[in-house]
Formats: structure tokens, sequence, C-alpha cells
């Protein structure tokens, strides 16, 4: 592995009790690129990102984000990462700005910065009009967009999305694959889009990692996948290496 | 962190329990001197042999201090730092913060702080309210003394804040956590005044920290700082360590 590699996984394994979440995975994705995470629920996709991010301990295995060690350098890796769970609330009796710079707080950004970079996410999100109602009665697809404007205050090098399009409209499904294609493009951040809706993953990334039931099963270039498993769309690919596991 | 702290402070004075805790306070100050309008007359004299007069001022605080504030401060603590750190991982919250570069003790003690800071200003805003108040009301109020006297119970107050969050987070079930939190806090608080009963138990009841915010009690008319600077130094001291303790319970917690 080269020091190109935004992240880089190798023999990634989590337990809990007896049962493995996360088995034996290796992987890298390159700095400044999308990549793709795809698997259906339960395959150990969420437990990967939250390893990376230190928010439950390895098993065994080991992982390095922008070169630092997760488990011994967490909170340096947290302060240049952005993060959306794939299942989350919003504090309730807070508005969107108020959280903004709660969270802008917890990174120790200053202040004039933080009340910038929300404006700006305010706008890019179209939340102006909603800013500072309380969160409490949001729909999924407003709260989901407060989501990703709070993993994006740090201005994060490295974006962990887990589900991000979940909740969206199609409008702001698009807005968002957009959104994210212009990241890597322009400013370089490296994305690792989770997902097990694959046309989004079709749409966004030239590689990706596929799970199945905690072990990987395929990794690398999605056209290149696509040849190797003679599969027209991504949808093929992953019926052909699911059913390829369970014979 | 200082600017976090407030945005902290600021969003837990927000929060509904918080103004749950504001009306009960509101209440107890409204409510008071309208119940000592006509005390019973076994409590004049229960206070007269414990306290050794009757004075209306004395009876006051002692329904002030024992009926009123120390059941407060055995259930308000319990609804701001019962949950702390729980309900944010219960309702899915803390998935989301404990992403930032905050380790999960530190996250802790600031919500911790802020659940101080919170019964600070409550405690604090019902007794400059019952300042104003008890002045028009209740015959022989002295407010100097009032405010001596309700000042270590702050401090006791803060102490069972930093204590119900210290029991959250070893317990780590918001149900389990407040109720064990009530049950403690109410048997301390309980035996806060028994001191004051049985003369040949008041030093040992000094072991209770409960005890230490009601101390004034026993000397309405001299209290100075060297009646009040120690228990409120003890009492200072017992919170940092109950925050560090819950802090230490919480390191391997996962949101």
């Amino acid at each position: 592995m080269t020091t190109t590699h935004a992240i880089e996984v190798e023999g990634l394994t989590k337990r809990f009790g007896e049962v493995t979440a996360v088995d034996g995975v290796t992987f890298a994705v390159e700095s400044g690129e999308v990549f793709g995470f795809m698997g259906h629920n339960g395959a150990g996709k969420t437990t990967t990102l939250r390893m990376l991010l230190g928010l439950t301990p390895l098993t065994s295995g080991t992982a390095r984000v922008l070169g630092r060690e997760v488990g011994r350098e967490t909170i340096e890796i947290r302060r240049t990462a952005g993060y959306l769970p794939a299942h989350y609330t919003l504090p309730p009796d807070m508005t969107p700005r108020q959280f903004l710079h709660y969270v802008g707080a917890m990174f120790g950004l200053p202040r004039d910065v933080v009340a910038a970079r929300t404006e700006a996410l305010l706008r890019r999100f179209d939340l102006v009009h909603a800013a500072d109602r309380a969160l409490r009665g949001f729909s999924t697809g407003m709260t989901q967009k407060v989501g990703l404007a709070q993993a994006l205050l740090n201005e994060p090098r490295v974006l962990l999305l887990d589900e991000p399009t979940s909740g969206l409209d199609p409008l702001g499904r698009h807005e968002l694959l957009e959104l994210l294609r212009e990241l890597a493009r322009d400013k370089g951040v490296t994305v690792v889009f989770s997902s097990h809706i694959l046309s989004d993953v079709e749409a966004l990334c030239r590689r990706v990692a596929v799970l199945h039931r905690a072990r990987l099963v395929a990794f690398g270039d999605v056209d290149h996948l696509k040849a190797q498993h003679g599969a027209r769309t991504m949808d093929d690919l992953y019926l052909a290496l699911v059913r390829k596991e369970a014979a | 962190m200082i600017r976090l702290q407030w945005l902290d402070y600021l969003a837990t004075l927000r929060e509904r329990k918080t103004w749950l805790c504001g009306a009960m306070l509101l209440y107890a100050v409204l409510s008071i001197p309208v119940m000592l309008a006509r005390p019973p007359a076994h409590v004049q004299e229960a206070i007269a042999a414990w306290f050794g007069h009757g004075g209306p001022f004395v009876l006051f605080m002692y329904v002030w201090i024992d009926l009123a504030m120390n059941k407060m401060v055995a259930f308000l603590p319990v609804v701001l730092a019962s949950g702390i750190v729980l309900r944010e991982r219960d309702v899915g919250v803390l998935s989301i913060l404990a992403a930032k570069p905050l380790s999960m003790p530190r996250y802790f003690a600031l919500r911790a702080v802020s659940a101080c800071a919170v019964m600070a200003t409550l405690h604090v805003g019902a007794q400059l309210l019952g300042l104003v108040y008890f002045t028009a009301r209740v015959p022989g109020f002295r407010p100097l003394a009032f405010l001596a006297a309700m000042t270590p119970h702050l401090f006791a107050a803060i102490f069972a804040t930093c204590f119900s969050a210290a029991i959250a987070g070893w317990v780590k079930h918001r149900g389990a956590s407040a109720l064990i939190g009530l049950a403690v806090l109410g048997l301390l608080l309980g035996l806060s005044l028994i001191g004051f009963y049985q003369p040949a138990w008041r030093n040992l009841t000094l072991v209770n920290p409960m005890s230490l915010g009601a101390l004034a009690l026993g000397n309405l008319d001299h209290l100075g700082p060297k009646d009040l600077a120690p228990p409120m130094l003890a009492l200072s001291l017992l919170s940092l360590a109950a925050i560090a303790i819950g802090a230490a319970g919480v390191r391997r917690m996962e949101a």
C-alpha cells in the first residue's frame, strides 16, 4: 500500500461475542476518490465505517486513515473526517443553526469561521428558511440535509457517508451526488459512499468494495469487476457476486 | 472548549426537562409561605426542641431547606443528569456527536458540567425569587442569613447533580440510573438533618455530603465565612470526584 491511499484497511475483523460482523477485510481507498462501499443490510459496512472512526474497537487487523492509525490516533482522525451515520437523530430542541454552531465548537473552530461555514452550508442545502426552527419537526429529507451539513462543517479531507441518499427525494439525491463529485474533484476530498442503492454507487464511484456476510467478496475498478463477472450493470455484478458466494 | 461548554449549557437550558424543573421550583417558592401561614403545632414544637427556639425565621428556614429544597435536590438532579450521554445514545444523537474529536469521557464531563450549571441557575434563580417574595410574605425574614444559609445548599445541589451523572456513567441504563439516583439521593437527604435531631450523631452525619449543604441551619444567627467555606470546599471536591468517576465509567461506551 502506498501513501497515496487515504484509507488503508488490512485484515480488519470485528466480533460481537459469537457474531462476526466484519471478517478479515482488506482494501484501500485512494486520496480524492469517491469509493463505493456496497453490501446488503448487515453485511458489515456500518461496522467497518464505525471502526475507522474509533466508534467501536477493532477485534483484530489494522486500519489507517490519512496515515493515522485507528485506535491510537482516533481523535486526530475524527478531526479530519466527516461522518454521516445511517441511523441518527438530531437534537430535537436545537435549530439547524444552533446545531451547526455546536458541532463547530466540538471541532474547536473559531467562532467567525463556524458562522461563515454554517451560513454557507445552510444556503447550499437550501435550509435558510428553516435555520431557526427546532429540529423536532423536521422531515426525513430535511433532517438528512442537516446531517450532511454537519458532516461537512469541518471541511473534512475524508468523508464517510453511510446510506446518505436514504430519505432524500430525487432532486435532493441528484444534488447530493453532484456535491460529492464536486468535493472529490475540486477539493480532493476522499469520499466513502456506503449504500445498498446500487444505481447511486454506479453513478458515483469508479472503484468499489463489496461486502457479503461480513467478508469482502470483491474490490476494485467497477468496469473491471463487471467484465470479470460478465455483468452489464451494477445490479448484475452485485447479484453475480452474491450468488457466487451462496453457491 | 469554553465556547462548546457555553453552547452546551444553553442547549441544556432549552430542554423541556429544564422547564419542568423550573416550574417545580417556582411552585415551591410560591407555595411555602402559604403552607407556613398556619404551621402545625407539632412542627413548631419539634423545631423548638431541635433548634433551641421556634422563631418564625428558623421555622421558615427549616421548612424551606428540609421540606422544599431538599426534596428538590433529591429529584431535580436526577431529572437533569441521570440520563446524560445515555439519552443521547438511546435516541441516536450520540451516533453523530461521538464521531467528533472529543473522547467519550470528555463529552460526559461536558454534559455533566452543563447539567450542574443548569442546576445552579435554577437553584440561584429560586433563591433570588424567594428573596423578593419571602421578604414580603414571611414574618421576621432575614435576607442575608437566608442567602448565606442557601449558599452551601447550592453546592449540595451541584454535588447531587454530579453524583446522579456519575451513576449514569456506570449504570448505562436510563431507567435504572434514575431509580438508583432517586433512591440514594433520597436516602442521603432523608438522613441529612439527623445531626440536629440527635446531637450525639452530629459528627457521624458529616460524612453525608448532603448534611454539609444544610449545616447552616444550626447556626443561622452567626453565619460567617468559616462556617460556610469548609462545606462548600468539600462539596466542590466531591463534585469534581463524581464527574471524574462518571467519566471513567463511559470510557468504553459505544454510540
